[in-house]
């Protein structure tokens, strides 16, 4: 009833491939376009700020890594040094006077040729021990940011966002800053629905699931793993310099550590790997239910329903956090992409009950 | 239909979470954000810190506040993530505190802009960047008390007071990030100048194993070393002093040394050891005595007893007193209500303020955020921490040099 299926012919190829051959999907990416595009006008500075614009940045670097670690099956634990390559060298290419137009072009390829060079590893590492060997690039990354002052800017360790504008808006509100992460995300997006289409795509997954059966079949695992990984630091490259200049406006090293990598491949695989709409949610549920949920507790607290030290305090949202993603990979192992695809099919046939994949 | 409920229902409770979030309190007050990580890498000082803060706005509360403004503290998790920084810093913003302390450096250099932009306060009291002391170039952020480069001057004039500097070897061994490199620039100009061979020597974060860098640190045989860390990595570097045969006496700590770190090493094996101190430790002190009558007696404190008294306690009593001073001489020459810009300029008028002895007397003014950069060293006693030198600055000129060069390069943007 809802996602009307009378009408949905396959009848030519263009039909078959069309991103959203059912208009009920149709309509609905239109009408979450709309509230995205229209977010500035009905959203306070408070939440397009802070939730809307840090939500979308990180959604963009999921899907970057969801593109190497989903559908690739590479895993990337240092992921954050590739978004941190990416914001350095935009700041750095910025400073020299360049456009910020090709800023973020040259920002994506420093990225992805340094992160090609580590992906090296993958051609010969697998699961386990590439973890480890991009974990590796993790802490030389870092080290080397620290401990070179030309990149970090000196004593202070922290470089500023230089004043650049994007065909010729000037990057300076809000608004402006939050529709050009808009338009990265979109375009990531669109991005990577269409290379689920291409023979790239499939390259990819027929190496995730098995990469000598894909080489037996006429796939070059060292060429496809190597682009894999050009790509999607590319996109982690850009998504950081986005996330430098649209959001932080001033770089530190700590920005971009360990512990952000780990927020990255959560944010994946509570989503939901190799999926667009699991990159959105899972970056959402990474990234705002805590903030969520420690002002849920305090304003709990400060209306006296909640009597407990200022300690157990600070940690209950952690622990209802936690118990979160717990349950919700036990519902639902596959992700919260899984879920959406769950109430999609269930309304496919509403109101009958049998559905079909 | 009965696994869709469930999925509304989680989905309706994520939605009511986030409505519920905005607790707002009735207005006639003076706002402080207290953003802090109390879960993540500051949990070793934020929370006995956070409590002293509270502890002492309930004290002035109780005492009837300022000219009848009561204070109140907003006080949020930051987890030392910026991204939720940010967040919790734009909604306290919207309820309407004007002064910010987040006590983490990845947080506040996120928010300098913004703080600058939006003319509110942000105190980075004993920690943040130095060069911030620079009133002019950073006209709402307050240091109000002694940078990291005045920690080191400090330290480096007790030990030219105890002994000389001249041809001794002094070692910096520190964690190796920004905050563990920031006394270096100083150091090696005071080298220059008093003519002793410096050394730095760094252990990676987050320092819980350093015998690699002491054992070099030891084939330097330095006289004095001096220890710049904060957290798990503080006891581990005195231990590994003493164990390489660095008599305790001679090691000196940055202000990130406390009773617990004592505790860990062994009370009586870190016998000896100095720290720097910008506030005074124990409860011998009169707005300390107020606050164990007023406000832990009375059952209105805002965490556990045991922890009155101790440095971070006292240190966040302290900023507290300052940044209270600085509401009152507003309040007295700006009038209610009270905004960031009026609060920045009761700041600037702080003149000899010691919060009843519990801290050197500082003078804030529109050129110099720091307050004049004084401290002490302090000798841990086996059971407290001893005063053994009197308040006091030192070669502020140096300091003066590295905060021009660190606010000109801010200035060009950098």
């Amino acid at each position: 009833m809802f996602y009307r299926l009378a009408g949905v012919h396959h009848t030519r190829y263009e039909q078959a491939r069309a991103l959203w051959p059912v208009p009920a999907d149709r309509w609905q990416v239109l009408v979450i376009a709309l509230l995205a595009l229209a977010a500035p006008f009905y959203l306070s500075d408070l939440y397009l700020g802070s939730y809307m614009l840090p939500w979308l940045i990180w959604s963009a670097g999921a899907l970057a890594l969801t593109l190497l670690m989903g559908m690739a099956g590479q895993l990337h634990f240092g992921f954050a040094a590739v978004m941190a390559i990416g914001a350095y060298s935009s700041i750095h290419l910025a400073r020299l006077g360049i456009p910020f137009e090709l800023t973020l072009v040259g920002a994506g390829l420093v990225s992805a040729v340094i992160g090609s060079l580590f992906g090296a590893a993958a051609l010969r590492v697998k699961g386990l021990y590439l973890v480890m060997a991009t974990l590796a690039m993790q802490y030389l990354v870092d080290w080397v940011i620290i401990n070179v002052p030309a990149i970090s800017g000196g004593a202070q360790a922290t470089l500023r966002t230089p004043a650049v504008s994007f065909l010729f808006v000037p990057l300076e509100s809000l608004t402006a800053r939050y529709y050009l992460a808009l338009a990265w995300v979109a375009l990531s997006a669109v991005f990577f629905l269409n290379v689920k289409r291409t023979s790239f795509g499939r390259a990819l997954v027929a190496i995730r699931d098995k990469d000598f059966a894909a080489a037996v079949i006429g796939v070059d695992p060292f060429r496809y793993k190597l682009m894999a990984f050009f790509t999607s630091s590319f996109m982690g490259g850009v998504t950081g310099a986005i996330l430098a200049f649209c959001y932080y406006r001033a770089v530190t090293p700590e920005q971009f550590s360990f512990n952000v990598s780990i927020q990255l491949v959560a944010m994946v695989l509570v989503g939901g790997l190799g999926s667009v709409v699991g990159g959105f949610l899972g970056a959402g549920f990474v990234l705002l239910i805590p903030i969520m949920l420690t002002n849920f507790v305090a304003g709990l607290a400060a209306s006296g329903w909640l009597a407990v030290s200022s300690n157990l305090l600070s940690h209950l949202p952690l622990m209802i956090y936690g118990a979160l993603i717990i349950g919700f990979l036990l519902f639902e192992p596959l992700g919260l992409a899984k879920i959406y695809d769950n109430i999609r099919k269930y309304f496919l046939v509403w109101p009958f009950r049998h559905a079909r994949s | 239909m009965k696994w869709f409920r469930k999925h509304l229902f989680a989905s309706a409770l994520m939605a009511g979470m986030a409505a519920a979030g905005a607790a707002h309190a009735e207005d006639g007050t003076i706002k402080f954000g207290l953003l802090q990580d109390f879960t993540a890498v500051y949990t070793f000082v934020s929370g006995e810190y956070n409590q002293g803060q509270r502890d002492y706005l309930t004290l002035v509360n109780q005492e009837g506040g300022i000219d009848g403004q009561k204070f109140e503290a907003i006080v949020r998790d930051t987890g030392n993530q910026p991204q939720r920084g940010i967040e919790a810093y734009n909604r306290a913003r919207e309820e309407g505190a004007i002064l910010f302390d987040f006590l983490s450096t990845p947080v506040s250099r996120a928010l300098v802009d913004s703080v600058l932009k939006d003319k509110v306060v942000m105190i980075t009291p004993v920690h943040g960047r130095g060069d911030a002391s620079d009133g002019e170039t950073f006209p709402y952020i307050f240091p109000m008390m002694a940078t990291y480069w005045s920690q080191a001057t400090v330290l480096a004039k007790y030990l030219e007071d105890h002994g000389g500097l001249e041809g001794k070897k002094i070692a910096l061994v520190h964690i190796d990030s920004p905050f563990g490199r920031e006394p270096i620039p100083v150091l090696e100009d005071l080298a220059k100048d008093k003519k002793f061979e410096f050394k730095a020597f760094a252990y990676p974060s987050p320092g819980n194993e350093q015998s690699a860098t002491w054992s070099e640190v030891r084939r330097f045989r330095p006289d004095n070393v001096l220890i710049w860390g904060a957290g798990g990595g503080q006891p581990v570097s005195v231990r590994e002093a003493i164990r390489n045969g660095i008599p305790p006496e001679n090691v000196l700590s940055v202000v990130w040394l406390a009773e617990t770190d004592a505790k860990n090493v062994g009370a009586d094996t870190m016998k000896g050891v100095k720290r720097f101190e910008a506030v005074a430790t124990g409860k011998d002190n009169p707005i300390l005595k107020r606050i164990q009558e007023k406000v832990i007696d009375a059952g209105l404190g805002a965490g556990e007893a045991a922890n009155v008294g101790t440095s971070y306690y006292n240190i966040g009593v302290a900023t507290m007193a300052v940044a209270v001073e600085a509401a009152r001489q507003a309040l007295q020459s700006e009038g209610a209500p009270l905004t960031g810009e009026k609060l920045k300029a009761g700041f600037e008028k702080i003149k000899d303020f010691n919060a009843e002895g519990l801290m050197p007397a500082v003078t804030i003014t529109a050129k110099d955020h720091q307050g004049g950069g004084a401290g002490r060293v302090s000798q841990w006693n086996g059971e407290a921490w001893e005063p053994v030198s009197d308040w006091g600055a030192a070669y502020q000129d140096i300091v003066q040099k590295e905060i021009a060069h660190g606010a000109a390069s801010f200035k060009e943007g950098k």
